[in-house]
């Protein structure tokens, strides 16, 4: 062994004091955006719900003024409510959709890319250029849509004027939107199933639909539930869709909590309203949130150790 | 039996073209009918013959002449923030890859947790914040944001790339004389030059269709096509539906043509992103 002079002995140390810290410095500019630009502004959005605070007005501390007039106001109560229904119905819709899609697309088509780069061509699209679509095919007096309906005798579709027609108009929007999302991930998991599965059940003599319902759906099941907790979450938080279209109406039908909270924020000015919102919103995002992050904590942290 | 296979496969195409025209006829719609003279661009049913003009793409450059720059806006942030993106998430993802302590284990939980949080939220504190900076109406402002949404994604698609590169390249390179990030340069990106592109992907196409950021801090210098897009569709009045169909045409048509090039990526970004965190 070879010994060494203090002066190099220092130099290594040194040296490897700063190797313990390279990972840190690698991963510090990550966890400092994500801290500076998320993490502060939530805790000070979260601080907001508690203050009153305006344009001009000094910000006075009101306790928990700001949730009681939330609980207390029917808007609230009713975009709730819509939010509910709006995402139970588009989630449900697109997993459908979705799923509908991969398994019919499993069957292997000629030009089988070509039509996979079809159905995911909305992803491409923006919530602004879907609204402007959508108006464009739905104008109540010259749209293609109501043309149509007109020429079968039916009702027009009013969604400007008709609550449920709007409602319904949105939920669309946001499933045609979305649909490549739930399309992808369940395609990737319809074709990962194994073929041997799907031989031994035909000698046992499964057929057409039951081989959907006995080797299709419960293999691709853990994959469904991935994708309903991502839409569950995302579609929760749907605000673009439905404020270029609507912006909540008519008479508050397409209200979602994202609307109201932006309502008050930034028409009203009434910040602390939208920030005591902002809260309720987060905390059923981190209801709807739970099982991936436990699943997350299991994987990452307990068994890591 | 042979009837009732041809059966099968005539449904089966059938149902594909309804799938087929459930995704593409409202697009192809738009930007077919950009091309069409006004009288008609409501003609039922819609034809796909006829010559085609391009008048409203020059009303549309004419009426609104603050519509290129806002294209340019949003080629500088898209660009912006996919650079940002990457240059952060690159060598945390590598650190993840390769090294592993409490600390780094708890930091990467976090980084994956707060990817769920609601953009909406951090608006409100942030209006006052970015007027107190005099930062509103720059790109800045809008790289900033959408690359943080994003960079918990990227990192963790990239070190699922990283992770294939085997270890034994990091050992000799290191004996070689080369410092971390020499490393990366040299070794590891190139060896996971797709996950590069996989990482990417989700924030461009966010950032070039984002709305909800831009409407509220961006005015004029920084505003983005979405937000003057629907401007003008809250100006439309009656049939003048010419110069918009132009405008969407323009603001979707690029980024159609991205997603269809990388495509295999986006499936593989998907799957890691949703399966592994």
């Amino acid at each position: 062994m070879v010994v060494l002079g203090p002066a190099r002995e220092r130099r290594e140390a040194r040296s490897a004091r700063w190797a313990r810290l390279v990972p840190y410095l690698l991963i510090a500019p990550v966890q400092l955006l994500l801290l500076l630009v998320l993490v502060f502004p939530s805790i000070a959005a979260a601080g907001m719900a508690f203050f009153r605070s305006s344009f001009g007005i000094d910000a006075t501390w009101v306790g928990l003024d700001n949730f009681r007039y939330v609980f207390d106001d029917y808007r609230f109560w009713g975009a709730l409510r819509n939010t509910v229904v709006f995402v139970n119905v588009v989630v449900y819709l697109e997993i459908f959709l979705g799923l509908a899609i991969a398994v019919l697309l499993a069957t292997q088509f000629r030009l089988q890319r070509l039509w996979i780069s079809i159905i995911i061509a909305p992803y491409a699209v923006s919530a602004v250029i879907a609204v402007l679509m959508w108006k464009f095919i739905l104008e109540p007096d010259t749209g293609f849509v109501n043309y149509l309906l007109g020429l079968l005798g039916m009702e027009r579709i009013l969604w400007t004027v008709i609550p449920w027609h709007a409602f319904a108009v949105v939920v669309l929007l946001e499933v045609w939107l979305n649909t490549p999302f739930t399309f992808l991930i369940l395609y990737a998991a319809v074709m990962g199933v194994s073929q041997e599965l799907y031989e031994a059940a035909r000698i046992d003599g499964a057929r057409g639909f039951q081989l959907f319902r006995f080797i299709t759906l419960p293999s691709v099941m853990p994959a469904i539930l991935v994708a309903l907790m991502f839409r569950y979450i995302f579609a929760f938080r749907t605000f673009e869709v439905v404020w270029i279209m609507t912006q909540g109406g008519p008479l508050g039908s397409t209200d979602l909590l994202s609307i109201y909270l932006f309502r008050n924020g930034f028409r009203y000015y009434d910040f602390g309203v939208a920030a005591a919102t902002a809260l309720v919103m987060v905390v059923v995002t981190a209801i709807l949130a739970s099982y991936y992050l436990w699943t997350l904590y299991r994987t990452m942290v307990r068994d890591a150790r | 039996m042979l009837g009732r296979r041809a059966h099968e496969n005539a449904l089966r195409w059938l149902l594909l073209a309804v799938v087929i025209f459930w995704s593409a006829a409202p697009i192809t719609l738009v930007v077919v009918s950009s091309f069409k003279p006004s009288h008609r661009i409501f003609e039922f049913p819609p034809t796909l013959i006829f010559t085609p003009i391009v008048s409203h793409y020059v009303t549309l450059f004419r009426q609104w002449p603050e519509f290129a720059t806002t294209l340019v806006n949003s080629a500088i942030v898209t660009l912006g923030a996919g650079a940002l993106t990457l240059l952060v998430s690159i060598p945390a993802a590598y650190a993840y890859s390769r090294y592993s302590s409490r600390l780094l284990t708890w930091s990467a939980f976090g980084m994956l947790a707060v990817r769920m949080f609601p953009p909406i939220v951090i608006t409100l504190p942030l209006y006052p914040i970015i007027r107190a900076l005099n930062l509103q109406d720059t790109h800045l402002v809008l790289i900033l944001l959408y690359s943080t949404f994003f960079v918990s994604l990227a990192t963790w698609v990239m070190k699922a790339f990283i992770d294939e590169v085997p270890r034994e390249l990091d050992e000799s390179a290191k004996l070689d004389g080369c410092n971390v990030l020499q490393l990366l340069a040299w070794i590891i990106l190139p060896l996971s030059r797709h996950g590069i592109v996989a990482s990417v992907v989700f924030v461009v196409v966010y950032a070039w269709k984002e709305f909800l950021f831009a409407f509220l801090f961006t005015t004029s210098a920084a505003r983005t096509a979405p937000a003057i897009i629907s401007e003008m569709l809250g100006s439309v009045t009656g049939v003048a539906w010419g110069p918009l169909l132009a405008a969407a045409t323009v603001q979707l048509v690029p980024l159609l043509v991205f997603v269809l090039l990388v495509q295999q990526f986006l499936v593989k970004g998907l799957t890691i992103g949703s399966t592994k965190g």
